[in-house]
C-alpha cells in the first residue's frame, strides 16, 4: 500500500505540477490547487450547526448560498487558534455525492500562489499511519520552505461524509 | 443511519401508499410495490432494519410475485390482505421490531388468506444469521424468484396483448434515427392523451356537444401527423383509424354513444402505453422495444363504423344544441388553433412547444363542471378565450431566478438597515428606496409564481377515478369540481396526487352508499362529491365533500379506546373523536368504520400532507356526509416561520406546527425520577424538550418556568421546545445547508441580517429526544 502509493505519486509528479494557492497553519506552509479555489473571503460570523463534529465549525451566508465551514486546524488535530483578522476562509468546491459543493476551510493566512514544478514535488513522508499522510498529495520545496500539498477532496469530502456517517 | 437508505418508516409509508394506487388489472403499481418491498430484503435492508421485518418483507415479496405470476386473483380482495400486511409491518417498525405474537399472528393469517402459508415463528428464528436462517418464508420467496426467472418476467404490465399476428413487426431502428424529435413527440403525445381523457369524460356529460368532439378530433389527428412522421408505425395506425371514426362522428355519420366513447377511452390507454414504452426504449435501449398488437382495436373500430353494435346516427348531433349556439364555441382564436394544429400535423413535424401550449388551453376547456345547467356554460366558455403565449422554462433556471431574487430583497433590506445609509436624511433616498421596495416586491411576486400552475392537471385525472370507481361500484356519483384554476407549486402537483386520491377513493367507497340506501334516507339516487380549491389567507385549501354517510363517530370512539388511543373517560368533542381516524395504528385491519380503505389507514394521508408542511382534518355529519379540508402552503420555496432564540442561537420553527407558546407556570411542572419533564398544558401533559440540551448550546434560561417553551405538534405527538425568547414571525426561504445532513435541522436560510438561521425538522427534534 504504501509502496504503491510512492511509485503512484513519482509517477504522477508530473501531473501535480501547477499553480497552488498556499496558506499557513501555525508554523506549517500548506497548498491547495488552484482550480478547486473558488474564492477567498475574512472569516465572519458562522452559525453553528448541532450533530456535527467539532472542526465542523457551521455554515455561512456566501452570497445567498449556505455553504458548510470547517476549521482546518481541529481538522488536523492541531491546537485551535482564536480568529484574527489574518483568518481567512478559502472556499474550495468538491464533488458532493450528487453534485459539486462549495465547502469553507478557515486557515490562520493565505500566503500566495506558487508555480510547483514536478521536480519540486516528492512524495508524502511517512508518518507511521497511513490516515495521517492520505489527505496529502506530496511535498513541495519551494521557495526554501516546505509546502504540504492537500488532496481537497479527500480532506473536505471525507469531512462531510465522516459527518454524514455519524 | 447510513446514507442512502430511506428511513424504514417512509419505506413502509411509500409501500402503504403504492398499495392504495393498485387497481385490479393495473399490474404496473405492483412492479413498484416490489421494488420498494426489495429495499427492506436481508442483505438490502439499511443495517438497522429489524429482522422480523425484513423476513416479512421476504415473505411480502413471495405474494408480490404470485400477482405478477398470475398465481394469484388479481382482485381487490386480496389487495387488502396486502394493505393489511403491510399495516401489520408498520405496527412493528412502530414497536421497534419487537412486535407481538397477535401482529405476527395476523400478519401470517392475512398471507395465509391469499394461499401463502406462514407460521409466526418462521419470522421469528434465530435473529443472527442473515443469509441462512431465514426460514420458510425466504425459501418460499427464493422458489417464487426461480419460477419467476424460468419463465418470462411481465416487468411492465401494460395493455399489451400477446403479439399476434397481422401487426406487421416494426423494423427496429426505424424510428430511432432521430432521439431528438421523438422526444418531444413523446412529451407532446402525453398532453395531447391527457386532453382527449379529460375531453372524453366531459362529453358524457354532454354527448352532443360538437366543440368537444372537435377538441377529441384534433389531438388524434396531431398524434397521427407526428407518429407517421416519425415513423412510429404502430400508434399511427390506431390514431388514424379512431380519427376516421371521430371524422364520422363529426359529419354526423354515427352518434357520440358510450360505445364510440369507450373505444376511444381503451385507445387512448393503449396509445399511452405504447408512448410509455418508446419513451422506455429511449431510455434504456431498443431491447426494450414491445410490439402492440392492435389488431383487435382496429377491428373493434371497424365494427363500430360500419354500424355493428352502435346506434344509427342520431339527429341531434348534426342539429345545433338550442342553447349552446355554435358562434359562441368557435372564437377566431379557435379557428386560427385549429389551422395551427393541423398545419403542424401536415407539415408532418413535431409541434413546436409555444403553439402545442396553445393548442393544447384551448383542446381541454374547463371550469368548473356544472353538467346539470346548461346556463352556466357560455360563463364558462369565457374563460376558454384567454389564450396567452407560453414558453417552456427549464426549471433549473427557474429556480436560480428565485433563489436570486430572494437575495435581492434580502440584500436590500441589509442595505438600508445599513446604520449609516438609514443616518441619511435625505428625502429623495427615502423615496428611492420605497421604489426599490416596491419594485424588488414585485419581481418576487412575479418571480414565485411563474412556480405556480394550476391544480386543474390533477383535479382531471380525478374525473377518471370517480368514473371509474362509479362504474365498478354500481353507484350513481356526480364529482363537481371548483377552482381548477387554483395555482400550487408545481414542485407539490405530484406529492399531492396520491393522497388525493386515496381520499377521493375513500369518498366514493366509502362515504357514499348504494343508490338503494341513499333512496331510503331520503337523498337524491346520484351521489355527489365536491372537489375544490381555493387559496386563504396564503395557504391553498383542498376540500373533498361527499354527501354520504359521514364518520361513524360512536364506532370511532369505540375502536380508540380499544386502542387505548383515547381513555373511556375522556370527553372528547365529535370534530376530535372523527379526527382520529388520522392517527398511525387507527387503521382499519378489521374495517369496521366506513373510512377503511385498503386496510391502510387515513395516517398515510396525514404524512404525505405533513411532508408537504400542510394539515389535514375531517369534519362530519351523520347521515349528510364528511368533509376532507387539507391546508397546503402556497410554496414550498418559503416556509412560514417564528424564530427564536437559544442562547446566542436562533431557530426557526415551522408556524404550522405551532399550537400555542407560554412561560410556564410551576404548578404545571413535572417530572418523572427527576428526569422525564412534563408540562401540563391544557390538561394534557406534554413532554419538555430542551432544545440547548439537544443542540450542545449555551442558554441564557436552564430552568423552563423562567424560559418560554413552544408548543408543537408532529405527527400526532406534542411537545413543549423550550427556548429563551421569541423573536418574531417572518416568512424564510429554504436553503439546504450545501451538503450537511443534520438531524433535527430542516435547512437554512438567511435571516434579515445576513446570517443564517436553521430551520428545526421537528420529527427529527422529537426522534432525537427519543433516542
Amino acid at each position: 500500500m504504501e509502496a504503491a502509493n510512492v511509485a503512484q505519486n513519482l509517477g504522477q509528479g508530473a501531473e501535480l505540477a501547477g499553480k497552488y494557492l498556499t496558506f499557513s497553519l501555525g508554523n506549517e506552509g500548506y497548498g491547495v490547487g488552484i482550480l478547486s479555489v473558488r474564492e477567498i473571503i475574512g472569516v465572519m460570523e458562522i452559525t453553528a450547526v448541532p450533530h456535527t463534529p467539532p472542526y465542523i465549525r457551521g455554515v455561512i451566508n456566501l452570497r445567498g448560498k449556505v455553504i458548510p465551514v470547517l476549521d482546518l486546524r481541529l481538522k488536523f488535530s492541531m491546537n485551535h487558534k482564536e480568529y484574527d483578522e489574518r483568518t481567512c476562509i478559502i472556499v474550495v468546491e468538491v464533488q458532493g455525492q450528487t453534485a459539486p459543493v462549495q465547502v469553507g476551510m478557515v486557515v490562520d493566512s493565505v500566503s500566495e500562489v506558487l508555480n510547483i514544478a514536478a521536480g519540486e514535488i516528492e512524495p508524502p513522508p511517512s508518518l507511521g499511519s497511513s490516515s495521517e499522510t492520505e489527505n496529502i498529495l506530496g511535498m513541495a520545496k519551494a521557495k526554501g520552505e516546505v509546502k504540504i500539498l492537500l488532496d481537497v477532496d479527500k480532506v473536505v469530502g471525507e469531512g462531510l461524509l465522516q459527518q454524514l456517517a455519524s | 443511519m447510513a446514507a442512502g437508505h430511506k428511513p424504514l418508516s417512509d419505506l413502509l409509508d411509500e409501500m402503504a401508499l403504492k398499495i392504495l394506487m393498485i387497481e385490479p388489472g393495473d399490474l404496473s403499481i405492483v412492479g413498484e410495490l416490489l421494488d420498494l418491498t426489495e429495499k427492506l430484503l436481508p442483505g438490502q435492508a439499511a443495517a438497522d432494519t429489524p429482522m422480523v421485518i425484513q423476513r416479512m418483507a421476504a415473505a411480502f415479496k413471495g405474494a408480490l410475485e404470485k400477482f405478477i405470476m398470475g398465481e394469484l386473483a388479481d382482485s381487490a380482495e386480496n389487495y387488502d390482505f396486502l394493505g393489511q400486511c403491510i399495516t401489520e409491518m408498520q405496527e412493528s417498525a412502530r414497536k421497534e421490531g419487537r412486535p407481538g405474537e397477535k401482529i405476527l399472528a395476523q400478519f401470517c393469517d392475512n398471507m395465509k388468506k391469499i394461499g401463502f402459508s406462514l407460521q409466526p415463528s418462521d419470522l421469528l428464528e434465530a435473529t443472527d444469521a442473515v443469509s441462512i436462517g431465514m426460514g420458510a418464508a425466504e425459501d418460499k420467496a427464493l422458489d417464487e424468484k426461480a419460477s419467476a426467472v424460468a419463465s418470462p418476467q411481465i416487468d411492465s404490465p401494460q395493455v399489451q396483448a400477446p403479439a399476434a399476428g397481422g401487426t406487421g413487426q416494426e423494423a427496429l431502428p426505424d424510428f430511432l434515427q432521430d432521439t431528438d424529435l421523438l422526444a418531444g413527440f413523446i412529451e407532446e403525445a402525453f398532453e395531447h392523451l391527457e386532453s382527449i381523457e379529460v375531453n372524453v369524460l366531459e362529453l358524457e356529460q354532454s354527448p352532443d356537444d360538437q366543440d368537444i368532439i372537435n377538441n377529441i378530433f384534433r389531438p388524434f389527428h396531431t398524434i397521427k401527423g407526428v407518429s407517421g412522421f416519425l415513423n412510429l408505425k404502430t400508434i399511427n395506425r390506431l390514431a388514424h383509424a379512431t380519427e376516421n371514426l371521430l371524422d364520422d362522428v363529426r359529419n354526423g355519420k354515427r352518434a357520440m354513444d358510450s360505445a364510440v366513447i369507450d373505444i376511444v377511452l381503451t385507445v387512448g390507454d393503449a396509445l399511452k402505453s405504447m408512448v410509455e414504452n418508446i419513451k422506455d426504449v429511449l431510455q434504456n435501449g431498443p431491447a426494450n422495444y414491445k410490439d402492440t398488437d392492435i389488431s383487435s382495436f382496429l377491428v373493434n373500430i371497424t365494427q363500430l363504423q360500419e354500424g355493428g353494435n352502435g346506434a344509427p346516427p342520431v339527429e341531434a348531433v348534426a342539429a345545433p344544441v338550442p342553447d349552446l349556439p355554435p358562434e359562441v364555441f368557435e372564437p377566431e382564436e379557435r379557428e386560427e388553433v385549429e389551422v395551427l394544429a393541423s398545419e403542424e400535423a401536415e407539415a408532418e413535424a413535431p409541434p413546436e412547444p409555444t403553439s402545442a401550449r396553445v393548442a393544447q388551453g384551448v383542446v381541454s376547456p374547463r371550469a368548473p363542471q356544472q353538467p346539470a345547467s346548461p346556463a352556466a356554460r357560455p360563463a364558462a366558455d369565457s374563460g376558454q378565450k384567454k389564450i396567452g403565449a407560453s414558453i417552456k422554462v427549464d426549471v433549473e433556471k427557474l429556480d436560480a431566478l428565485v433563489n436570486a431574487v430572494g437575495e435581492l430583497v434580502i440584500m436590500q433590506s441589509l442595505v438600508r438597515q445599513n446604520k449609516l445609509v438609514s443616518r441619511i436624511a435625505d428625502a429623495k433616498l427615502t423615496k428611492d428606496f420605497s421604489q426599490l421596495t416596491r419594485i424588488t416586491s414585485e419581481l418576487q411576486r412575479t418571480a414565485m409564481s411563474m412556480r405556480m400552475v394550476p391544480i386543474k392537471q390533477t383535479f382531471d385525472k380525478m374525473i377518471r377515478l370517480v368514473r371509474d370507481l362509479s362504474k365498478k361500484s354500481g353507484k350513481k356519483v356526480d364529482l363537481i369540481m371548483e377552482g381548477a384554476d387554483t395555482e400550487i407549486d408545481r414542485n407539490m402537483v405530484e406529492s399531492i396526487y396520491d393522497p388525493l386520491v386515496h381520499m377521493m377513493r375513500n369518498s366514493v367507497d366509502h362515504g357514499i352508499s348504494p343508490s338503494a340506501d341513499r333512496e331510503k334516507c331520503g337523498k337524491s339516487e346520484t351521489g355527489t362529491v365536491f372537489l375544490r380549491a381555493y387559496q386563504k389567507g396564503g395557504s391553498m385549501m383542498i376540500e373533498i365533500e361527499d354527501d354520504g354517510e359521514g364518520l361513524n363517530t360512536q364506532k370511532i370512539r369505540k375502536k380508540a379506546i380499544e386502542r387505548g388511543l383515547v381513555s373511556e373517560s375522556d370527553n372528547l368533542s365529535d370534530f376530535e373523536l372523527n379526527n382520529l381516524i388520522f392517527l398511525p395504528g387507527f387503521s382499519t385491519a378489521d374495517k369496521i368504520t366506513d373510512v377503511s380503505g385498503r386496510g391502510v389507514g387515513m395516517d398515510v394521508v396525514k404524512k404525505a400532507v405533513e411532508k408537504l408542511r400542510g394539515k389535514v382534518d375531517v369534519q362530519s355529519q351523520p347521515g349528510k356526509g364528511s368533509l376532507f379540508t387539507i391546508r397546503l402552503p402556497l410554496t414550498l420555496a418559503i416556509i412560514d416561520g417564528i424564530i427564536v432564540r437559544v442562547g446566542t442561537e436562533r431557530y426557526i420553527i415551522p408556524t404550522i406546527a405551532i399550537q400555542e407558546s407560554m412561560r410556564p407556570d410551576r404548578t404545571n411542572y413535572s417530572t418523572v425520577h427527576g428526569r422525564g419533564e412534563n408540562l401540563l398544558v391544557r390538561g394534557e401533559l406534554v413532554p419538555i424538550i430542551r432544545l440547548y440540551e439537544i443542540f450542545g448550546v449555551e442558554s441564557t434560561n436552564t430552568d423552563p418556568c423562567e424560559a418560554i417553551v413552544v408548543v408543537v405538534e408532529n405527527e400526532g405527538r406534542r411537545r413543549a421546545l423550550m427556548v429563551d425568547e421569541l423573536l418574531g414571525k417572518e416568512e424564510v426561504v429554504i436553503k439546504n445547508l450545501g451538503g450537511l445532513d443534520v438531524p433535527g435541522v430542516a435547512g437554512g436560510t438567511i435571516l434579515g441580517d445576513g446570517r443564517v438561521g436553521l430551520i428545526l425538522d421537528l420529527a427529527g427534534v422529537i426522534a432525537n429526544k427519543a433516542d
